[in-house]
């Protein structure tokens, strides 16, 4: 992988291997069908409840009023954003090269596979990266923190980018 | 009487900490989304980061609301909440 950085003529560029644009792929069909599944069939489900969660604490009727005011639009942007990582990520490898507007939409996708990732793996803030890979869940917790690297890398691109012209 | 006291009470949009997003994701968004500048963002973060919330912006309860979605939109773990 080469991290994201943005060129001079204001493209955000990255470059993944073939290995690492396929699991993005399988990433981004998991999040998909999380994302059209029936809502009553993911309720409970601990990843969507982190995806969408309750806008009220403590207030069932307020939680339930925030939710039919914004789920489906909240649904429908997670969906928009995946199908333009899906629209732009090199199929077997290769350049990422994206303009601002795609920028984002990789910026919150990757925040969505991070938060789906990181909720299955049950991360704490003393998660360490794993030293070796013995297991599924090793794999699974390096594929984390690799998506943390990149989405780490692209969140610096994009901040220094807005730097630069103020 | 106390119904007008709780209307007047303005509405807070909250972020709260975890332990996935990362600090210079959550200082970028306050950016992208409230117009803050790099170091009110970055003591927003810091306060999220180390006390377990802050309180990002207020107003009615509407706007909260919306507030409350874009953060949501973004991935970060928010609230609105009357002010206490």
């Amino acid at each position: 992988m080469k991290t994201f950085r943005v060129t001079r003529g204001g493209d955000v560029v990255a470059r993944l291997d073939p290995a690492e644009a396929g699991i993005v792929g399988l990433l981004l069909d998991q999040l998909e069908q999380l994302l059209a599944a029936d809502t009553d069939d993911v309720a409970g489900d601990p990843v969507m409840a982190r995806l969408l969660p309750d806008g009220h604490r403590g207030d069932p009727e307020l939680a339930a009023d925030y939710r039919e005011l914004t789920e489906s639009s909240l649904r429908s942007g997670k969906t928009d954003d995946l199908a333009i990582v899906r629209a732009t990520l090199p199929d077997g490898g290769g350049e990422i090269r994206l303009d601002r507007d795609q920028a984002g939409a990789w910026l919150r996708s990757s925040n969505d596979l991070r938060l789906a990732l990181g909720t299955r793996l049950d991360i704490t803030e003393d998660t360490e990266p794993p030293d070796d890979v013995a297991d599924e869940q090793d794999q699974q917790l390096a594929v984390y923190y690799w998506l943390t690297a990149l989405q780490g890398s692209l969140v610096d691109a994009l901040a220094g980018a807005r730097g630069a012209r103020s | 009487m106390e119904e007008h006291s709780d209307l007047d009470r303005p509405w807070v949009t909250v972020v709260w900490n975890d332990p996935v997003n990362l600090m210079n994701y959550v200082t970028f968004v306050l950016q992208e989304l409230f117009g803050y500048d790099e170091p009110t963002a970055t003591t927003l973060m810091l306060q999220v980061h180390h006390e377990g919330k802050a309180i990002v912006s207020s107003g009615p309860r509407e706007r909260m609301e919306h507030d409350t979605s874009r953060l949501h939109a973004y991935g970060l773990w928010a609230s609105y909440q009357r002010d206490s």
